[in-house]
């Protein structure tokens, strides 16, 4: 059901969907800040077993920024009319998204492999909770991947103002969860 | 001369017009004619997207669960207050956690008891002052009083209420499970919380209460992003943010604070979790249980108090601000006056919300935190103090001067005032950590958080609910029952929770099954008598309460007029009949702020109203 | 059955409840809204005027009644060095809250009252007071910025750690579910090194390190017992979750942390007989200890200091006392000559023993000496043998 929103009386330019998805965001960011600051904290009390970041780590930013390329640029060859594009485009995001959740996991064996356990030192759990946090937010991001693949696939090709604000949505959804492993990697290099 | 206002047809009759002529015609009813929305008994009372009955579901779960909640303080109160009676006589209800001796003599379990404690806690804290207040009130009154059709996404809403009904299902099994359920305190505190050696509790009944509680933060979320947005861009034309009613204000500044804070509460589960079954030891170091040294090392308890305090503070803030709000409005309708200080309210509100998140280690200054930390935490929790005092000043100085109307509603809202005079003042004591010293974790605090939540917070709910009880239902509770139920809990409530300041000034702790194994704390045998006596007395008026409420929805007094309290905010525009899209036409359009009480002789101006010639704005 | 009652009671309650209710609307049909309002007002104005008397009566009433309970007030003056402070911080606080809560409750049911809606009556549109709105900002801005100086002044001194070079007595409690384990450094003054994967059920509950030497001497108490007006720092550590150290005679709290070790430093200034002796004093402590029994102690006789938890530990919590005695340094030195070294007493000669060889040569060279100048002339051919 959607609630008729005309433009003359809303305070903001944005639509309040994507107001309410920014809003969602913000929730999510306090979460990650609190788990940065116990990550702080756990840090300067000692006993702190210093390692470096798995490699794969690294090649899943690319993977991820990549992904939103491929589902921004998905995104404007639906405006566009170029159907098959932007078709084409969100299967390639969907598959990097998936290659990201299954190279975190490898990202994770490289850590067990040069000795960090989930509970070896409080140094490894974190990274280890932390990035899983983050995967289970691209998991949600993948499911509306999904649920955007099949309505391009499954619904005759239109451009109407319901669909780009849903694609929209699924963008600023997918852009966040991009930007907060930059932040989170960042954040882990930064740290050790 | 003020009394349920009749509500004259010709003022009736200017209102819609005013609202034809100078509304907002947003084409709503053309697009949803015969729509799916409300077409079946489950769309339209079950899983409804209507913000009113969404509201209502909020109001009713959040009663039930008060009843529990009470009932589970009963109990402990029995073992407290008459230790010596046999309390058998539950084992039919209680069943094992009533233990039965050779002579037939039965006492409450400790870890029962325990349980008890912390359910009682849990429940009245979450399920009942926040999911019960903000969301019965935000729900109600943000799209009414904003004149906006409903919240800004009707789904996310009934989603937000059929999570707390989740987490509430989780939550009420976890009471039947053979280890009992949660028993380590509303705050969790590891390694108790952690360790299924430390406690029954801490065994499954830990693992759904945690589940529970996720569950409801996600509720709490959902609901929250949805106020914030319809506050910030479903306003009807001309409503400024400073023409909104003292009520938006409070849900709206309550929206934020929680949407930053309750995730935070996560993360501390989230890793609590992972200590618990993982092996990590965020929180968990040198442990000696159960005949084992235990692996963890290097994890901090600490942490976890203050990740969890972070949320922790904000959350009471969360309770009291939306009981704030409510008052306001109850105050200045019912006194045919302004709230007194408008802009002055608004920015206490936001003054609170801001230092709400600074003050959150004054639940430990006793903990091991060092020192020196402790001294802002001090200074911040003082300052607090100033912006609350100022609201308790300006609600006073509504009174004064104004022509109040004493009804059920109108008696809640002063008796908010008193109760949070009082509660508020002994946070003065125990926000400065040389005297929680000694006050820490004594009746002291038990006294103060009841008090100003356990009191002061229900009242501001009661106020709301006889006030809007006829938006929401098209009928009148009883106002005489409603004043009776008011005295008695107004006496009540102080019975039960003075005392316990001298409990606490005598230095007895809080958390304890019995008295019995320290001199120092056992002189107070009568005093816990009176309390329990106190306590059982105050949940009968409650019963008062709860039959009026329900009588009412079917059998009470009819609404004949759509404004019977002479209100000037927009909901008061609506038909007594609730419609999906609340206006049956135009949308409302805000001429003014929601405090012309009493101006230019007039009983009450209508915010629809267009300013006089020569009329000045107030703000 | 009760359970029953219960039941019947809530449906009668009900019952009449809805009655009560039918009458009152039937009643404002026959004598009109209006009126029934207006009497209302002045009936529900005037109880809150007799609300507000009763309340403040009781209130004073009762805080006199219960005064001698009162820890800072009547005989219960703190037993220790900074116990005053903080007690005299409290009545501070008191005077200043108490102001405000008598002249706030007033108005608030005053003006309930005075300015309930009759006949004829109109309120006044008064929508607000800049100059008000600033005074009764900075007045309550100044109070508390008094208190918050006098507050942090005070617990800064009080959580301080000792000085380097001061001299103090450190004992040590750790607790766990549910009772707490003392321990005293002994001759040499300091605790020995402890360590958690070190304890053994009945032998070592502390995990006491006994290859540290400082630790030989340690005794582990049953009691606290200290010398009246020499500074004392309690170690405070948790064997498996949190508790806390709690002295409410000596104003002293702190959590007990597994794996973080805190602290509090205090002087006990009053000795048990003291404090007896104060009590006995007040008519509330003139009574028999146990009220069953005429014949037993006095109140006060009976009285002494107790530690206690304060923090949740489990369903012992609230089961977790020791005893604290407070005495002459004398009677202390008295006291700590009975105690036993915890080492001399368990550990020593047992499989425990990390110089358990070293003893036993001991042993048995003392064995040797005592049996040759026991058996002197016929001994050495044996002992000789016995080698």
């Amino acid at each position: 059901m959607e609630i008729a929103v005309a433009k003359e009386y809303t305070r903001n330019r944005i639509h309040p969907k994507k107001f309410a998805l920014l809003v969602a965001c913000a929730s999510i960011l306090m979460m990650f800040a609190a788990f940065s600051s116990a990550y702080i904290v756990r840090q300067a009390a000692g006993n702190w077993l210093e390692f470096s970041m798995p490699s794969l780590f690294y090649v899943n930013t690319l993977v991820i920024v990549l992904s939103s390329i491929t589902l921004h640029a998905s995104y404007i060859s639906f405006k566009r009319g170029n159907a098959n594009l932007y078709k084409g485009l969100l299967v390639i995001t969907l598959l990097l998204g998936f290659a990201f959740l299954v190279l975190q996991y490898q990202a994770w064996q490289q850590m067990v492999a040069i000795g960090i356990e989930l509970t070896t030192n409080p140094s490894g759990s974190f990274v280890y909770v932390i990035s899983g946090a983050h995967a289970a937010h691209i998991l949600g991001g993948v499911a509306a991947l999904l649920i955007a693949l099949i309505h391009a696939f499954m619904l005759k090709y239109e451009v109407t103002a319901g669909r780009k604000l849903r694609f929209e949505l699924t963008l600023i959804y997918w852009h966040f969860v991009d930007f907060l492993w930059i932040y989170i990697l960042l954040f882990f290099t930064l740290q050790s | 001369m003020a009394n349920i206002a009749t509500q004259s047809q010709p003022e009736v009759l200017r209102e819609d017009m005013l609202i034809e002529e100078l509304g907002f015609d947003d084409h709503f009813h053309d697009h949803h004619h015969g729509d799916k929305y409300q077409s079946n008994f489950i769309n339209t009372y079950v899983f409804s997207q209507d913000h009113k009955v969404i509201a209502k579901q909020f109001l009713i779960t959040g009663m039930f669960w008060a009843v529990v909640g009470a009932l589970m303080s009963l109990v402990f109160r029995l073992q407290l207050g008459f230790p010596e009676e046999s309390i058998a006589w539950l084992k039919p209800v209680l069943g094992k956690w009533v233990e039965i001796n050779a002579e037939g003599f039965g006492t409450l379990s400790q870890d029962f008891y325990y349980a008890l404690v912390t359910m009682h806690g849990t429940i009245l804290v979450f399920f009942v002052l926040t999911a019960g207040l903000s969301g019965t009130f935000s729900n109600l009154l943000i799209p009414l009083q904003l004149g906006a059709r409903d919240m800004a996404s009707p789904f996310l809403n009934m989603l937000s209420y059929w999570f707390f009904f989740l987490a509430g299902a989780i939550m009420f099994a976890s009471l039947f499970i053979s280890t009992g359920p949660f028993s380590g305190g509303w705050v969790a505190y590891p390694p108790l919380s952690a360790l299924p050696q430390a406690s029954q509790g801490s065994g499954a009944g830990m693992t759904l209460w945690t589940l529970s509680l996720v569950f409801f933060v996600v509720s709490v979320l959902l609901g929250g992003i949805n106020y914030i947005t319809t506050v910030l861009n479903l306003r009807t034309k001309g409503m400024s943010l400073w023409r909104m009613p003292l009520t938006i204000w409070a849900f709206f500044i309550t929206a934020i604070i929680g949407l930053l804070s309750f995730p935070v509460l996560v993360s501390a589960f989230l890793l609590l979790m992972f200590d618990r079954g993982m092996g990590t030891s965020f929180f968990l170091s040198d442990i000696y249980i159960g005949g084992q040294a235990l692996d963890h090392v290097g994890g901090s308890p600490i942490l976890f108090q203050h990740l969890f305090w972070f949320l922790g503070h904000p959350e009471v803030y969360i309770i009291i601000l939306p009981a704030m709000g409510l008052v306001s409005e109850v105050l200045s309708v019912h006194s045919r006056k302004p709230i007194f200080g408008y802009k002055a309210m608004v920015y206490s509100i936001m003054a609170i919300a801001f230092l709400s998140f600074i003050v959150w280690a004054h639940h430990m200054f006793m903990s091991g935190v060092n020192p020196f930390i402790s001294n802002f935490f001090v200074i911040f929790t003082l300052i607090i103090a100033v912006p609350s005092a100022v609201k308790v000043f300006n609600w006073i100085a509504t009174l004064y001067k104004g022509n109040i109307r004493l009804n059920a509603a109108s008696l809640f809202a002063i008796g908010f005032v008193s109760m949070f005079i009082s509660g508020g003042l002994t946070g003065i004591f125990l926000g400065n950590s040389a005297l929680d010293i000694q006050l820490h974790d004594t009746y002291f605090v038990v006294a103060h958080f009841h008090i100003v939540m356990g009191v002061a917070a229900f009242f501001g709910m009661f106020a709301g609910i006889y006030n809007w009880f006829p938006k929401m239902y098209g009928r009148f509770m009883n106002d005489t029952l409603g004043k009776i139920h008011f005295w008695g809990t107004l006496v009540g409530a102080y019975a039960i929770f003075w005392p316990m300041h001298y409990l606490g000034m005598a230095g007895v702790p809080r958390r304890y099954f019995s008295f019995d194994s320290f001199q120092a704390f056992a002189h107070f045998d009568g005093m816990n008598q009176f309390i329990t006596i106190g306590a059982i007395l105050t949940f009968a008026f409650q019963v008062i309460f709860i039959v009026n409420f329900f009588y009412s929805i079917w059998k009470g007094k009819k609404m004949t007029t759509r404004n019977p309290w002479g209100a000037t905010t927009l909901e008061w525009t609506t038909p007594i009949e609730r419609i999906h899209g609340n206006w049956p036409d135009k949308l409302p359009t805000v001429q003014r702020w929601a405090y012309d009480y009493g101006k230019d002789g007039k009983e009450f101006i209508s915010q629809v109203e267009p300013l006089g010639p020569d009329e000045k704005e107030v703000h | 059955m009760t359970v029953l009652l219960v039941l019947l009671c809530v449906a009668l309650i009900t019952i009449i409840v809805v009655q009560v209710g039918k009458v009152t609307e039937l009643a404002s049909k026959i004598r009109g809204e209006e009126e029934m309002q207006e009497a209302a007002n002045r009936r529900h104005g005037f109880y809150l005027m007799a609300f507000m008397i009763l309340f403040l009566v009781a209130t004073v009433v009762s805080t006199l009644y219960y005064k001698n309970y009162f820890l800072g007030y009547g005989p219960h003056k703190s037993a220790s060095a900074h116990g005053g402070t903080l007690d005299y911080l409290f009545d501070v606080t008191l005077f200043f809250t108490g102001i405000v809560f008598v002249i706030t409750q007033i108005l608030l049911f005053y003006y309930g009252y005075r300015y309930k809606a009759q006949r004829g009556t109109k309120a006044s549109f008064i929508s607000h007071d800049n100059k008000l709105e600033i005074v009764w900002t900075v007045i309550p801005a100044v109070v508390m910025a008094f208190l918050v100086i006098s507050g942090l002044d005070a617990w800064n001194e009080v959580m301080a750690d000792v000085g380097e070079d001061e001299e103090y007595i450190e004992i040590e409690a750790t607790g766990y579910q549910f009772a707490w384990g003392l321990r005293y450094p002994g001759a040499d003054g300091e605790l020995g090194r402890k360590d958690f994967r070190l304890i053994k059920p009945g032998s070592n509950d502390l995990g006491i390190d006994w290859n540290d030497e400082r630790s030989l001497d340690d005794f582990l108490p049953n009691e606290i017992v200290l010398p009246v007006n020499k500074k004392v720092r309690v170690r405070i550590t948790a064997r498996d979750v949190l508790h806390n150290f709690y002295l409410p005679h000596f104003r002293l709290k702190m959590d007990a942390v597994p794996g973080i070790p805190t602290y509090f430093v205090f002087t006990p200034t009053k000795t048990t007989e003291e404090y007896r002796q104060e009590l006995s004093q007040y008519e509330e402590y003139q009574v028999p200890a146990d009220p069953t029994d005429p014949e037993s102690p006095m109140l006060w006789e009976d009285f002494n200091y107790e530690l206690a938890c304060a923090e949740l530990c489990g369903r012992g919590h609230w089961s977790m006392q020791k005893i604290v005695r407070i005495v002459s340094e004398e009677e202390y030195e008295a006291w700590k000559a009975t105690q036993t070294p915890h080492y001399e007493q368990l550990i020593k000669g047992t499989d425990d023993d990390p110089y358990k060889e070293d003893t036993v040569e001991e042993t048995t060279e003392e064995v040797e000496e005592s049996t040759s100048e026991a058996e002197a002339p016929a001994s050495e051919e044996e002992t000789e043998e016995a080698h």
